[in-house]
């Protein structure tokens, strides 16, 4: 869709740990679907994240075969990193940065097939769980050192998680510190660390740092590896000037930035790539260049002279080259699956009849949409809201979508009718840009064909968010998206459909009130066997869908470009661009 | 003159004065809450008041300017940013820097861009349309008016992608377009700006070229010049010291105002070419929502065209003795 980056960004949250499970690379060479027929089950192959063990947790990485050291890549992006600080990082492409910047605990070491096991960074392990999921414990490697060449201590670890209380830091995650506070106006019990007090739920010893929480957080050692949750050092913190220039514990470090312009990155000398089970970091020196267009960077690098024979790109390749791409550096493409979900909520506050929802479901033209968004490469064709790369996913077709995408108004007007709801008006809410209008037209059509009344409302785009926010927002249908801020259900369906998320500016935008949806997450949230509470996560999708809350669209994909003097570049599953820290030069 | 300049400075204060208040008011009263990007994923209604409160945007539309306009004096701080020195227009919560600085940073950027542009087509514009006035009807006259026509129906959007695609991208002849301050590196500064500087120029050659040549036209048909003709002044004499100087009015008005828009940037060549300029800065301003920012963009270009109006309105006198400034 032509979002803007920054609201799609918020819409599908591409969050810091939105982890995936596992990666579905599909081929360079493949074709624009017709938009018409039918499509099996999502091709993402989705397989379980491992927890891995000690052992997995020591460094160094593997080798990738035929990589060597040395080298500038050059990044060439539109955008400017919006935040460094790890602790006001929320969204994926600030933490494609910050991961060869800011170690965390626990992290995710990514494999040359693409599956992922969740290892100790920082931490020797992935921590020793005890209450059922409500006290934690973590032991910090030997050798971890900040870029001065001290020593990353729980102090500093503990810091980072006390300083995400402070009035300044309102961007980055807050699910640890309502958990550690046990409210989730957690501000009004700590206020940070900067008068000389500690957070009591966090006690640090030795070089172990242990969480006590306020509910039981089975998978809490899967949000530890966000970025948010990363150390600051004690003695280096700048309060808001260190998101400036943040102090490195990783590979590399900021030799040079100037905002929205450029970002030089250098070799941390004091990084032990034997502490390290995840980074490889084989390049010296990584150059950005912020305010690169998009479509001036893939011309870029098609033409494959000079620097940009280095380089690579860190937006999806534009509709308009995508063609041109395939056919002339087919070889130098990368494309996956990313970890947004697409749809199109039905506020339930408004539309409360099912067998209403259930129509507009079974006339919405999702291969239509699909189709003038670009194709196959759009997305797959989705069933649900829990991706494929959320662990625990089950394919389900609760609605027959993958058989008919692209809908079926004869179906749709027989549910109508039997509703006694035959020219049920529906207010459709959609960004007013040239894409969404034509968009527009389709569902439109699509929806009288069906026997609804439409009545279409164009909204100026850099208030979308605003206005489908809000809870008396006037609309039955509006698109929307979201992606996992870490590898397991809770991040999917406790924001989209816990009642208690139906409030102003409310992440839950169907406003989903289901007492027997919030018994699911509740014990899905609870329950300390992984295996068990995924498959409950899986459940709740299935659930959730027949709820008619939502009408599914697609998983989305991400397809990209490289120079042809890098190898082994490859996107990261958990944030969804290239992974710096794999990728070498190659020559 | 000196009475002029005070006069006109105290007009342009109230001028630039009315243009921020004005532009402050429409920006603020559109819809658009910029706590609500800075509040992430799962936003609650206390963290959204404490982000309007770190901004500075809780408080209502009439303090809110109170504040901007005596942050410009003494400076102000925004609790959730830091401090912002004086003078201070805003502080912009997407790139995290003050206002004032993230402009002055690009300033050379587009100042580089506006200097080469400007000594390009002023050369070949005025060159050409004098050229054309001394031809008049001639063959020389006729192509430089037809290219002159062509030129300024092109679009900088459609050149300049078309120049960057074959010159660039596939004959790769001239270096990707960029900028390296002219102290770093005068070469650098040259080859990465030569392609935007031909293109902007192009399209304003082909404007200077017919207004040019219209001017002297013109001038070459008044009464003082056949005069000093008559009084058998040479040719060149009559060209240059009289009907020259006599339709650089227009020229000099129409540079002013085309200066004050090349300094606060010239976007579209600069999204074409993707330089980091003040013109892409409130292009990428106004995707982002970042108001601050837009409002700082948007009272430096005024401050621009109203100081280059008052430059063009002094140069009046040094160039045409007939006009007195009073």
């Amino acid at each position: 869709m032509s979002f803007s980056r920054r609201n799609f960004l918020i819409a599908t949250g591409v969050a810091a740990a939105s982890g995936s499970v596992l990666t579905a690379c599909s081929s360079g060479d493949t074709t624009n679907n017709t938009g018409g027929g039918k499509q099996d089950a999502a091709k993402a192959n989705a397989t379980e994240i491992k927890i891995g063990t000690a052992e997995d947790s020591k460094g160094p990485a593997p080798e990738v075969s035929g990589a060597k050291k040395g080298g500038t890549v050059y990044l060439l992006n539109d955008d400017d990193f919006s935040h460094l600080d790890p602790q006001r990082i929320y969204y994926a492409w600030n933490s494609l940065a910050a991961v060869v910047l800011s170690r965390t605990l626990t992290g995710y070491k990514i494999a040359d097939d693409g599956s992922m096991t969740l290892v100790g960074d920082l931490a020797t392990d992935t921590g020793t769980m005890e209450d059922g999921g409500k006290k934690w414990s973590f032991t910090l490697k030997d050798g971890v050192k900040w870029e001065d060449g001290s020593d990353v201590t729980v102090d500093d670890v503990r810091h980072g998680f006390e300083r995400a209380y402070s009035d300044f830091i309102t961007e980055g995650a807050s699910y640890a510190q309502i958990w550690l506070s046990g409210t989730s106006e957690y501000r009004k019990s700590y206020s940070g660390p900067y008068k000389g007090k500690h957070l009591k739920s966090i006690e640090v010893s030795g070089k172990t740092i242990t969480f006590h929480l306020s509910e039981a957080r089975p998978d809490f050692n899967y949000v530890l590896a966000m970025h948010s949750y990363a150390p600051t050092p004690v003695k280096k913190d700048a309060k808001q000037d260190y998101d400036k220039k943040p102090v490195s514990n990783g590979p590399y470090k900021i030799k040079s930035h100037t905002t929205d312009k450029s970002m030089v990155l250098v070799r941390n000398e004091n990084w032990d790539p034997a502490t390290d089970p995840i980074r490889n970091a084989y390049p010296d020196q990584f150059d950005f260049a912020f305010g690169i267009e998009q479509l001036t960077a893939i011309d870029r690098l098609l033409a494959d002279a000079g620097k940009d024979q280095y380089a690579v790109s860190w937006r999806t390749i534009p509709q308009e080259r995508l063609q041109k791409a395939r056919a002339e550096a087919k070889d130098r493409i990368f494309e996956e699956l990313g970890s947004g979900v697409s749809c199109y909520w039905i506020n339930t506050t408004r539309v409360e009849d099912k067998a209403v929802r259930e129509a507009l479901i079974k006339a919405w033209p999702t291969a239509g949409i699909r189709q003038l968004l670009g194709g196959e490469v759009r997305g797959d064709y989705a069933t649900g809201i829990m991706s494929p790369l959320v662990a625990g996913y089950e394919s389900q077709d609760v609605w027959g979508k993958l058989k008919n995408p692209a809908g079926d108004p004869k179906a749709a007007k027989e549910v109508l009718k039997k509703a006694g709801k035959s020219g049920y008006k529906v207010v459709y809410a959609y960004q007013q840009d040239p894409q969404q209008t034509k968009i527009k037209v389709v569902i439109e059509n699509a929806l009288k064909a069906a026997g609804f009344e439409v009545v279409t409302k164009a909204i100026d785009s850099t208030t979308w968010y605003d206005q489908i926010g809000k809870l008396d927002n006037g609309f039955d249908v509006y698109w929307g998206g979201w992606s996992a801020d870490w590898p397991t259900g809770y991040s999917v369906f406790q924001p989209l459909f816990e009642s208690t998320q139906v409030v102003e500016q409310g992440s839950n935008y169907s406003h989903l009130k289901d007492p027997a949806v919030d018994a699911a997450i509740k014990a899905a949230t609870a329950e300390a066997d992984q295996d068990k509470a995924n498959k409950m996560w899986a459940a709740l999708d299935k659930q959730v869908t027949e709820t008619g809350a939502f009408i599914p669209d697609v998983y989305m994909r991400r397809i990209y470009m490289h120079g042809s003097k890098l190898g082994n570049v490859k996107m990261d599953p958990n944030f969804d661009g290239c992974m710096l820290y794999k990728l070498y030069v190659k020559s | 003159m000196l009475r002029f300049l005070v006069r006109r400075f105290l007009g342009a204060v109230v001028t630039l004065f009315i243009i921020s208040a004005v532009t402050f008011m429409l920006f603020y009263a559109v819809p658009r809450d910029p706590a609500r990007i800075a509040c992430g994923k799962v936003c609650t209604p206390e963290t959204l008041e404490l982000i309007r409160h770190n901004m500075g945007i809780a408080d209502p539309m009439p303090t809110q300017l109170w504040n901007w306009l005596t942050g410009i004096f003494l400076g102000r701080d925004y609790p959730g940013f830091g401090n912002c020195d004086a003078p201070c227009l805003g502080y912009s919560f997407v790139n995290r820097e003050p206002v004032l600085g993230t402009i002055l940073d690009r300033f050379p950027t587009t100042f580089s861009l506006f200097l080469g542009s400007s000594v390009v087509f002023l050369i070949f514009g005025i060159g050409t349309g004098m050229v054309a006035a001394l031809k008049q009807g001639k063959a020389t006259d006729k192509l430089a008016s037809s290219a002159s026509l062509i030129a300024s129906s092109m679009q900088i959007y459609f050149v300049g992608t078309l120049a960057l695609y074959v010159l660039v991208y596939q004959w790769q002849i001239l270096d990707q377009p960029g900028y390296t301050p002219f102290t770093d590196n005068p070469a650098q500064w040259f080859s990465g700006l030569l392609l935007p500087w031909l293109i902007l120029a192009l399209i304003f050659t082909a404007n200077y070229t017919r207004m040019t040549r219209s001017q002297m036209v013109e001038q070459l048909n008044e009464d003082y010049v056949r005069t000093a003709r008559a009084k058998g002044l040479s040719r060149q004499n009559v060209f240059f010291r009289f009907a020259w100087r006599g339709a650089m009015g227009p020229i000099v008005t129409i540079f002013g105002i085309d200066m004050g828009v090349l300094l606060g940037g010239g976007m579209i060549t600069e999204k074409t070419f993707s330089i980091q300029g003040i013109g892409l800065l409130a292009v990428k301003s106004a995707g982002n929502n970042d108001l601050p920012m837009l409002l700082g963009v948007m009272v430096i270009t005024a401050s621009f065209v109203v100081i280059c109006n008052i430059l063009v309105d002094a140069c009046y006198a040094l160039i045409d003795p007939r006009i007195r400034l009073a």
